[in-house]
């Protein structure tokens, strides 16, 4: 990119909202801490102190979809939507910065929040992971990361605030972290699963709890990267539409 | 364009759905003017800076700004001109340093111009204080700077005085007054004309989206001066408003040749009175 100076400053920008917006910045760490409170919670159920393959899973699936769905759908959605309540978007882009920019710029700093702490929940969770199963978490860690931080934008787009943000963001945490969680209680939801890039997710710590290696089926490539490519898309419709921001 | 025509527009109208928001606008700002775009609220003020700037597209007509067409702005426009809208539009729980360094890096202007764009604003002692806890004034007079700290050709201001006490207001002015000497051309809305008759070199009454008198506030007060008044008021603290004839004249000049007169003017309509005349509603509104 031409101006990486600009994307720089958005991105800078970015980040000194997160640390100055409370309820942004301690988000990821109530993951990081309800996962590490839920493991010793669990411990206390077992004789030997040592969590089962299954609680494993459990913990494991729990944090890395909380965080994808809600922290990547909160962070960069309601981000954009502060903006838009004190009218800096608006500044920000009569400043010469560009849309792609701005696009850039506000999922940088969420995209890196979101792997820190997916990989800060697998060491809590004690899961290890080598080779091809490193490579497996790692490459759906970043597309699921990198979905959620789009749909984050599309919330944005179309909220007028902050309120407005969550109301929207809040239908879309239910149907892509509830129907992966709830997937093991109904055959209906499990199917369903199957086509969320968050099921995706949840079928590949299943497999990593076990201490098993998990393939990508090509349904499964098909799922996570068609939803990040649908969510891209959408967003990019949306945008030409009405910009950032309708007037 | 001529080649110090910074800005023009011909023609350009407006309509939103049924609404006909701007009317056939014509005119133009050159380099080193302040040009007043005056009108009650909802006369279209901020529609013809969203139009120019490429923030909204016009129904028809034509807009110039440095010689690009507005319906073909790219972002790299923005890197010429300021706008300052209506809403202050800073990062509140950022410092007055920070709120100016994000444009500079995106303007890539040194750090020495942000120091410099402080000072100027006054702001050197509240640099490191976040700018929600500034008040009207400072947050205006940041605004401000953030608008001029990439010395920009063209400078849009939006009723930038709106609200904030005398004092502050006569210093932003100032500091307009120190712009345009620097060359600067500024397009400012308003709806105080005592602001546009001590700032504008040329102004735009607006109504109901349509221009109704453009020109120098001196010319279009005297264009509406049919009445050709004096006011006086002599030693004796008697005060007469006296017709431009040849009878009073002299009367005029007997009390000046005696020192009978304390004060003496000449009675030209306002700009807020020849908006009364032309649109039959007040200004201020």
């Amino acid at each position: 990119m031409k101006n990486m100076h600009k994307l720089a400053a958005v991105a800078q920008m970015k980040w000194l909202s997160i640390n100055g917006n409370m309820t942004i910045a301690m988000g990821p760490l109530m993951v990081v801490a309800m996962v590490w409170g839920f493991k010793i919670l669990y411990r206390g159920f077992t004789s030997d102190g040592a969590l089962t393959p299954f609680l494993i899973s459990v913990l494991l699936n729990l944090g890395l979809t909380m965080n994808i769905c809600s922290e990547g759908f909160i962070m960069v959605g309601t981000g954009i939507a502060e903006e838009k309540e004190k009218h800096t978007l608006r500044v920000l882009m009569t400043s010469s910065i560009t849309g792609l920019q701005y696009f850039v710029g506000s999922i940088l700093f969420p995209f890196l929040f979101l792997m820190a702490i997916n990989y800060a929940v697998l060491l809590i969770c004690g899961v290890p992971l080598t080779g091809a199963s490193l490579f497996t978490f790692t490459l759906i860690s970043i597309v699921a990361s990198l979905t959620s931080c789009v749909l984050g934008m599309i919330v944005g787009i179309c909220a007028k605030n902050q309120m407005n943000a969550n109301l929207i963001a809040y239908p879309l945490m239910m149907v892509f972290m509830m129907v992966p969680l709830l997937g093991n209680l109904s055959e209906g939801l499990h199917t369903l699963s199957g086509f969320l890039f968050t099921g995706i997710l949840t079928g590949m710590t299943e497999r990593l709890a076990y201490g098993e290696t998990y393939t990508l089926a090509p349904i499964d490539i098909a799922v996570l990267f068609g939803e990040l490519i649908i969510s891209v898309l959408v967003f990019l419709i949306l945008y030409k539409r009405n910009g950032f921001e309708k007037d | 364009m001529e080649p110090n025509v910074l800005l023009s527009l011909s023609h350009i109208s407006k309509r939103f759905k049924t609404e006909l928001a701007l009317k056939d606008i014509n005119m133009t700002l050159h380099q080193g003017e302040i040009l007043g775009f005056l009108g009650p609220s909802g006369a279209g003020k901020t529609t013809t800076i969203k139009i120019i700037t490429g923030q909204l597209r016009q129904t028809s007509g034509e807009a110039r700004l440095l010689s690009t067409d507005s319906t073909n702005i790219d972002a790299s426009i923005y890197e010429k001109i300021g706008v300052v809208s209506d809403n202050s539009g800073i990062y509140e729980k950022m410092t007055v340093w920070q709120n100016l360094s994000i444009f500079a890096k995106i303007w890539k202007v040194p750090k020495e111009r942000v120091e410099q764009v402080i000072a100027q604003v006054g702001l050197t002692e509240h640099a490191k204080k976040p700018a929600g806890k500034l008040s009207k004034g400072q947050t205006q007079r940041l605004v401000l700077a953030r608008a001029v700290l990439h010395k920009p050709r063209v400078l849009f201001l939006d009723e930038p005085t709106s609200g904030l006490d005398p004092a502050t207001a006569v210093e932003i002015h100032q500091m307009l007054l120190d712009l345009k000497a620097e060359g600067m051309a500024i397009f400012l809305t308003t709806h105080n004309m005592e602001e546009a008759t001590k700032l504008c070199d040329k102004v735009a009454l607006l109504h109901e989206g349509e221009i109704v008198e453009f020109g120098s506030p001196q010319e279009i007060c005297l264009k509406y001066n049919r009445d050709k008044k004096y006011q006086v008021l002599l030693n004796s603290n008697t005060e007469l408003v006296l017709e431009q004839n040849p009878e009073n004249i002299q009367k005029i000049a007997t009390w000046m040749g005696h020192d009978e007169i304390a004060c003496i003017h000449s009675c030209e309509p306002t700009l807020e009175t020849v908006f009364l005349e032309v649109t039959g509603n007040v200004l201020n509104v």
